[in-house]
């Protein structure tokens, strides 16, 4: 019943030679918000790092060039950061939408993305900005990977997240389709990233979750969006390529004949939300017929 | 006298706000031990073979519990009296496990960690027995459900009621429409934020102490009773503070184990089940499939009604039995119906126990007959409200199957002004609308009882007495849910003895010291414990004055009680703290008045709920997004009580409309929804606005005019959401929740 010891490092430094030093199991623990729960075993030996007091890996940074988030960074901190919503909407959306008030204060990005969740919220919308990871490995050494690489319980310990401006798109938008309207998981959620300028889509990447073991980028309904007029023909074909989505994703599953037809209506409300607009707008509506 | 009306806060609010208040697992007890339980993972099988040796090898384990060391005896957790016939089918741990969740061994240990962890080292092995989860494929499981040695023999039905009722051939044949229907309610569990706990502790007279947040103490001392084979005097049980039951903990279930371990051991002991533990191994709303036939005349009036009602009560009969008829009395007092016809049936199935839940079997019933009543309405095209007013049973109305009157039933005015209210003329649109999102609205009514009049034991005792500070104490075995009835009931004594709720100072439930009294259940807090404390209450005041007129050399008649004081037709007096030092001080005893009061009557609760929502058409999802409820409580002691009740009764509707199902799964008898991350409740989000309209006629049999409202509050919810969900979609939507999945699939 024991042989799980906790550390609690205070600098990075003290990090990467706890990492040096450690030759059995490491964990780590941030939040708590997905270890802790009722029903779920701790580890049961080796060493537990609570990364919750180590300076500076809860910042975001937004000037200048790329966003930074340190992976201890609460999904409450994401939701509130205004410097993050101007620039990419949709993660600060995702975050606003990510469990409730409590789990929002205790929850980290680092979290959100290492318990690779199929339903995890942050997820879809770095799929779709093409976010990098900073990962420190066993060695201590830090090294950089797509967030498509990243699988977890390899080790490695997300330092930051980084969205590159090249990955960032003026327009973007999340949506999620839960049991409920606060506290739930989501049964669907999608992410949208995408220039539009004068009624015209330019680039456009989409990215969805709870359609597979991990988030998945949808490169047919990409397809029907980028370059178009926006109208109610395109936003049907964007429509029928979400419907296309969902029957190549989950083919025979129970969910899949609900989940073709909802995700018509979060497909719509990812569009106008990403634009500014009403999904009850006629444009819309029309499209919805 | 100005205790009526009031919105007085809770009397225990500032203990609970502040922590003050113990709850039963906060409490501190030398030399407690800890109990965790195994329980089934196969939904029907023998058990074979239980190795125990790895959790005994565990330092700080005391012993294991498992059915070859435990009492055999046959029990009914829903029993409320020593000595009460009820089909006896549970045990402690049965050798024959008979739905997943079932309880097949315990450990007692020093620490529930260590009790946790040896729980999970005791190996069972099952032998797979045949498993029914379907309550229709249950009925085929046919059989006496005793043999003649009263053993259970757990074939189905369990129960059954039926009831004729005028001349239905006749009421069909006149009939313009006749309207079929099916509808199927969830599983839905109490979820209360206190999880099942439960401590006994050895006394130094070889009796059994329990500390139990419970609805009964003496529903406790009797199931534990006849579960360990003890005589009641042996056992000794108070009730401790309640964090939310709904019902859940009407039936003792952790106590006779608790007891058991408790006396084997000599040393108290503590069982307190985690939230999956609650989910699978207490107890749920039972499931009700409903076949419902109406025939109507042109102008809507009902003729005749024919009802069919299969209820799925789980594992074991606990109250189950007694749901077919519960239903049919709830059923028979909202309509004026000349010709009716009603069978019930309860059934095993191989899935977690059925119990009580907040209206026992109203909403289901309700919740059926309303849905139908609107698809009728539809049908007819007629306006549901018309159609509704149209037959609700007035003033006076005697019921057909026990033949009780209604009392001041206030069922058309509830009607009247929700509709009024809700602007329901304005809004009903018998076409749907276009587009995506589509809104309509719903009506429901409903009636509940007051007690159980005339079931046996429907009395209760309550003495007050005058205390040294001049306050008042109360006796009388209460049990307050968190709901309030102990500030309703403070309000009732204090308006007779011109105190205030907070200087009545109320003793906790106790089997020593409290006289008998069935609990809190079928709602009969206020309308009958209330009666009996206004009527002690009002012997106490005259007391309290005949002992004052001799103090002050006036006639008893000249005097009142007044603000904590005795006063005089002149304004002079003397305050009740000052009487009491008088009185005291000359070795005179301080005025005591008990008054038992037995019911001579059960009247109809009434309500109408309105309910607006958005639908989404293409995603499912439903938004309730107005609300108003009408009831008629007779009379409000605490309108703000009598409000939070029924904001709370409307969050567990939407609930059981749109959301909230246990989810047995039909090959395996595993719940699916056994925790709050896959059993949604409607959360604040969800909540509408609400607006409720107190109908304040006064019913005369109850105290100072007041009816219940704690059970009725949820009763019509779910059928006037699923009748706004149906308007707006032009849909006949009938299986219980309208998840979104169903609503997709029935827009098509």
């Amino acid at each position: 019943m024991d042989g799980l010891s906790v550390t609690a490092p205070a600098h990075m430094a003290e990090l990467r030679a706890l990492f040096a030093a450690t030759e059995g199991p490491m964990n780590f623990i941030a939040g708590g918000t997905d270890m802790l729960i009722a029903g779920r075993l701790l580890p049961a030996g080796g060493l537990l790092i609570d990364l919750s007091r180590i300076a500076g890996m809860a910042s975001i940074s937004t000037d200048g060039g790329d966003i930074r988030i340190g992976g201890a960074t609460t999904v409450a901190s994401i939701a509130a950061d205004r410097g993050l919503a101007a620039r990419l909407h949709a993660l600060a959306e995702a975050a606003a939408q990510c469990g409730c008030v409590q789990v929002r204060n205790r929850a980290t990005i680092g979290g959100n993305i290492a318990n690779a969740a199929p339903a995890a919220d942050l997820v879809p919308v770095l799929v779709a900005a093409e976010a990098r990871l900073e990962c420190i490995g066993r060695d201590g050494a830090s090294f950089e990977l797509a967030i498509c690489d990243y699988t977890p319980d390899h080790g490695y310990l997300i330092a930051q997240v980084i969205l590159s401006t090249n990955g960032l798109l003026p327009n973007s938008a999340f949506v999620k389709l839960g049991p409920r309207q606060d506290l739930s998981i989501s049964r669907l959620n999608i992410a949208l990233l995408a220039e539009f300028r004068d009624g015209h889509f330019g680039a456009v990447r989409i990215a969805a979750g709870a359609l597979g073991p991990h988030p998945l980028r949808l490169p047919l309904a990409e397809v029907a969006l980028a370059g178009k007029d926006l109208c109610s023909a395109t936003l049907r074909d964007f429509l029928s390529a979400l419907t296309a989505e969902v029957d190549a994703a989950i083919p025979g599953r129970s969910s899949q004949a609900y989940k073709r037809r909802a995700i018509t209506g979060l497909g719509l409300d990812l569009v106008a939300q990403a634009l500014g607009r009403s999904p009850r707008e006629r444009l819309f509506e029309d499209a919805a017929r | 006298m100005n205790q009526l009306s009031r919105r007085v806060p809770l009397v225990d609010g500032v203990a609970k706000l502040t922590g003050a208040l113990r709850f039963t697992a906060d409490l501190h007890i030398d030399g407690l031990l800890h109990g965790a339980l195994v329980l089934s993972t196969h939904p029907h099988a023998r058990v074979v073979r239980i190795d125990t040796a790895a959790a005994l090898a565990i330092e700080g384990v005391h012993e294991v519990f498992w059915h070859g060391n435990t009492p055999s005896h046959h029990y009914n957790s829903s029993i409320w009296f020593s000595g009460q016939k009820a089909l006896a089918d549970e045990q402690m741990f049965p050798q024959i496990v008979r739905h997943v969740g079932d309880r097949v061994a315990a450990v007692v240990a020093d620490t529930e960690e260590i009790a946790r962890h040896a729980a999970r080292l005791i190996e069972v092995d099952y032998l797979d027995l045949p498993a029914i989860f379907d309550p229709e494929v249950a009925l085929g499981h046919a059989g006496l459900p005793l043999r003649d040695d009263d053993t259970p023999t757990f074939l189905n039905p369990v129960a059954g009621e039926t009831f004729v009722y005028g001349d239905l051939e006749a009421g069909f044949a006149a009939a313009d429409l006749i309207v079929e229907t099916r509808v199927t309610t969830p599983r839905s569990h109490h979820c209360a934020v206190e999880t099942h706990a439960c401590i006994a502790r050895p006394e130094p007279d070889g009796r059994i102490l329990i500390l139990s947040p419970c609805q009964s103490v003496f529903a406790v001392q009797a199931v534990v009773g006849q579960a360990l084979g003890l005589a009641p005097e042996k056992i000794r049980v108070q009730k401790t503070p309640i964090g939310g039951s709904f019902g859940g903990k009407a039936e003792p279930i952790l106590d006779p184990l608790c007891a058991f371990f408790a006396l084997q051991l000599r040393r108290p002991v503590i069982i307190r089940f985690d939230r999956h533990e609650t989910f699978t191994a207490t107890r749920t709303r039972s499931s009700v499939t409903g076949w419902m036939r109406t025939g109507f005349g042109v102008d809507g009036r009902i003729l005749a009604r024919e009802t069919y009602a299969l209820v799925d009560i789980g594992a074991y009969c606990t109250g189950g039995n007694y749901l077919p008829s519960s239903m049919l009395q709830r059923l028979v007092r909202l309509y004026d119906v000349p010709a009716e016809r009603y069978s019930g049936r309860a059934v095993y199935t191989n899935t977690v126990p059925a119990g009580a839940f907040r209206g026992y079997g109203s909403p289901q019933i309700h919740t059926i007959a309303e849905i139908s009543l609107d698809i009728a309405a539809r049908r007819m095209g007629m306006d549901p409200v018309a159609l509704r007013q149209r037959n609700l049973v007035g003033p006076g109305a005697i019921e057909p199957w026990q033949g009780l009157d209604l009392g001041n039933a206030r069922g058309r005015e509830c009607l009247a002004r929700g509709a009024e209210a809700f602007g329901w003329a304005g809004r009903y649109q018998k076409g749907v609308g276009r587009g995506r999102w589509r809104r309509g609205v719903g009506v429901a009514s409903a009636t509940h009882i007051n007690g159980c009049y005339p079931g046996f034991h429907e009395e209760t005792t309550a003495s007050l007495r005058l205390l040294p500070n001049g306050r008042a104490e109360l006796v009388c075995a209460l049990h307050d849910l968190g709901c309030g009835a102990d500030t309703t009931l403070s309000q009732i004594a204090a308006e007779t003895l011109g105190l205030r709720a907070c200087d009545i100072v109320i003793v906790p439930a106790d089997t020593d010291t409290c006289p008998y009294d069935l609990g809190t259940r079928a709602s009969r807090m206020t309308y009958i414990c209330g009666e009996a404390i206004r009527r002690a209450g009002v012997a106490l005041a005259k007391s309290i004055r005949a002992a004052a007129g001799l103090e002050l050399n006036t006639p008893a008649d000249d005097l009142c009680l007044e603000a904590g004081t005795v006063r005089c037709r002149d304004d002079a007096g003397i305050t009740l703290t000052d009487l009491a030092a008088r009185l005291d001080s000359r070795g005179v005893e301080l005025p005591t008045a008990t008054e038992s009061y037995r019911a001579q009557a059960n009247p109809g609760s009434y309500a109408a709920h309105f309910a607006e929502v958005e639908v989404d058409r293409l995603t499912g999802r439903v938004k309730v997004t107005d609300y108003v409820a009408a009831h008629d409580v007779g009379w409000a002691i605490n309108p703000m009580l009598v409000e939070g009740q029924i904001h709370g009764g409307i969050q567990i509707g939407i609930g059981y409309a749109l959301y909230e199902d246990v989810a047995i799964d039909r090959a395996t008898g595993r719940m699916r929804g056994d925790s709050f991350s896959r059993y949604t409740l409607a959360n604040a989000p969800e909540m509408p606005p609400i607006r409720v309209l107190l109908v304040e006629e006064g019913e005369p049999t109850g105290p100072f005019g007041a009816k219940a409202v704690g059970e009725i509050a949820t009763i019509p919810v779910a059928a006037a959401v699923v009748n706004a969900v149906n308007n707006a979609l032009g849909t006949e939507l009938t299986e219980l929740p309208l998840s979104p999945e169903r609503v997709v699939a029935a827009i098509g």
